[in-house]
């Protein structure tokens, strides 16, 4: 028995210490993120909540935001879910090209999101021209805001739509061709409902993202503003006594869909066999 | 009619490569072979899951290779189930079924009457597979695919849904085919049996000629064969088979008597192989042994002494040391307790020449 003790006791030391080390790097990183936030909205909350009654700017801003940010959020449902379905169900050739485009403008600087975007949309390209003609001017609109917010939050929900219907093995659908189902009424009537809370969370996150994107709307539509522009503008003219209150209420905003993730996560099951 | 001929399908990087056999109409049809071996995409490939790249299959008289899933009047029924978790239970067996008549009788002939109840979350993996089962079987197929379907059940509940799939399988005329790791569950329920390796279907026949008869050694070993003895055959033309007692007819259909040497042993059966190397299979069922020389046919008689005992429940596994050959036979455990049997025991193995299978 004392052998057994002497040859424990040295190697728990280096254990116990780099348990210590990774308790205080964790504790060090998680205040370094939730500190910010936290004085952010203790210092404006209060403020930003009460400027709500008496700012039109403020509320129309952050209308706009939600507005565009919903509308941008189901265009990217509408498109990306296919798009996700066959990512996540289909063997074909270019299929990892094509995961790589879509992740693609997550990696790129916002501004120079929106810069690539003013090329395709301004009133000098091909595209924007055509949309001019038609009425549709892009640029300088809620319509810019909307692309902005498409081009930049999109990926994620299709990143996490795909990892929703990868979760669901393709032998439910199998089951229901069996049971006498097209493929789409199978999609319609089992993987749909099987990964309806994976959908949904990535429709969460992706409308959280348009909501606090500022570098591609302020390349493409710097008014009329949204939140996070017009939290910019009042820093810059006004200094960071009159941004604080913005800042505060966007933080705020932020909790809605961190809420509606928790509780989506939280019923969240493993979709068992 | 389950007739699958040259059938090749791909599913990811598994390749299933000229997959023949038939299962006649109203049969029932079981698929053997090591985990990986492809039964389930064979299955699949039938059921219109995965697609076939090549070859024909047709059910009953159509040729249905190009059939959408939905059109092949078959069901599925996977080893987990696949249940719907955002539906009930009964929602779940009334999913696809022919009636609503058609699912309550399921539900109940399945026992999955009792579970309507309950959210499919909360269900064990037997009572997942009764109601997969129940839910298969509501829709009224013509053709039924199952893949290990009585796996998760208890012994008792397992016999019992096995009697209960044989009996609607006999009621409705169902063809019926299923994937099982189970020999005895294969030779209880099946009328022909396939046996698969590698996405190739090495043989397939009656469990019975599967069984008894492997088409090679591995198909032998993989099926449980205690006694694969290497060897050479000889043909004995010139011999009058006095010895091949009561296996005359076989002769008289071109069966020929052999002779096979495996090292010390010198085997007699009757056969139509070709002179050469190859491979006897003797089942462990048909050695007999006794203290002494036996007084019956048997033709084939080795003395030797018990190497090995073990008791498996009613059944003893006995090995019989002949000249440094390994000899299994299987008897009771009773009959073991009988001849009095221990280790260094001088015992009688013998068998007859048509207990000894050449591949």
């Amino acid at each position: 028995m004392p052998t057994a003790t002497t040859q424990s006791t040295p190697s728990r030391a280096p254990q116990r210490i780099a348990a210590v080390f990774a308790a205080l790097a964790s504790s060090l990183l998680l205040l370094f993120l939730a500190v910010p936030i936290g004085k952010l909205v203790v210092s404006g909350g209060a403020a930003g909540i009460r400027q709500l009654a008496s700012d039109a700017e403020l509320r129309g801003a952050l209308s706009l935001t939600a507005v565009t940010a919903t509308v941008a959020t189901l265009l990217g449902v509408l498109g990306g879910t296919p798009l996700a379905y066959v990512l996540a169900r289909r063997d074909f050739r270019g299929r990892a090209v094509l995961s790589a485009l879509l992740d693609l403008p997550l990696l790129i600087p916002h501004p120079v999101a929106g810069i690539a975007l003013l090329l395709l949309l301004g009133r000098e390209s091909a595209l924007g021209g055509v949309l001019l003609g038609a009425g549709l001017r892009v640029v300088g609109t809620p319509l810019g805001i909307v692309a902005a917010m498409l081009f930049v939050a999109a990926p994620l929900f299709i990143s996490g739509a795909r990892e929703a219907f990868a979760r669901v093995s393709p032998r439910y659908e199998a089951v229901a061709r069996t049971l006498g189902d097209s493929p789409w009424r199978a999609f319609a009537r089992v993987t749909l409902p099987l990964s309806r809370r994976g959908l949904i969370a990535s429709a969460v996150v992706m409308w959280a993202r348009a909501v606090s994107e500022f570098g591609a709307i302020v390349v493409l539509t710097y008014n009329p503003k949204v939140a996070s522009v017009l939290s910019y503008d009042r820093f810059t003219s006004f200094g960071l006594r009159e941004a604080l209150p913005v800042a505060a209420v966007l933080a705020l905003l932020a909790l809605i869909p961190l809420t509606a993730l928790r509780t989506l996560r939280g019923a969240d099951e493993e979709v068992a066999p | 009619m389950i007739e699958c001929r040259a059938l090749c399908a791909r599913h990811g990087s598994f390749r299933l490569t000229d997959v023949s056999f038939t299962v006649p109409t109203g049969a029932y049809g079981v698929v053997i072979g090591p985990a990986g071996s492809g039964k389930t995409t064979l299955l699949e490939t039938i059921a219109g899951i995965v697609p076939a790249t090549a070859g024909q299959l047709f059910l009953h008289t159509r040729d249905a290779t190009q059939l959408a899933p939905e059109s092949r009047g078959l069901g599925l029924v996977y080893q987990h189930g696949y249940l719907f978790a955002h539906l009930s239970v009964a929602e779940n067996i009334a999913y696809g079924a022919a009636s609503p008549e058609a699912a309550e009788e399921a539900a109940r002939r399945f026992g999955a009457d009792a579970l309507t109840g309950r959210p499919v979350r909360a269900l064990s993996g037997g009572e997942r597979q009764l109601v997969a089962l129940a839910r298969a079987f509501a829709r009224r197929p013509s053709f039924i695919l199952l893949d290990e379907p009585f796996s998760a059940l208890d012994p008792r509940r397992r016999m019992i849904v096995r009697r209960e799939v044989r009996a609607l399988h006999r009621a409705w005329g169902l063809t019926t085919l299923q994937v099982t790791h189970d020999f005895t569950e294969a030779g209880l329920l099946g009328d022909v049996a396939i046996l698969l390796d590698s996405g190739r279907a090495l043989q397939s026949g009656s469990p019975e000629d599967v069984f008894r008869r492997p088409a090679s050694r591995y198909i032998a070993e993989f099926l449980g064969a205690e006694n694969v003895l290497a060897g050479n055959v000889r043909v004995l033309d010139d011999v009058a088979p006095d010895w091949l007692e009561g296996e005359s007819a076989e002769i008289a259909h071109g069966y020929r008597a052999i002779e096979f040497t495996s090292g010390p042993l010198t085997l007699y059966t009757v056969g139509d192989f070709p002179v050469g190397d190859g491979y006897a299979v003797i089942r462990a069922e048909e050695i007999v042994l006794s203290p002494e020389a036996p007084v019956g046919s048997a033709r084939n008689r080795f003395r030797g002494t018990v190497s090995e005992l073990a008791t498996l429940g009613a059944l003893a596994r006995v090995t019989v040391d002949v000249n440094g050959v390994p000899l299994v036979a299987s008897l009771t455990t009773r009959s073991a307790k009988e001849l009095a049997l221990a280790t260094g025991m001088p015992v009688t193995a013998s068998f007859k020449a048509m207990a000894v299978h050449l591949c």
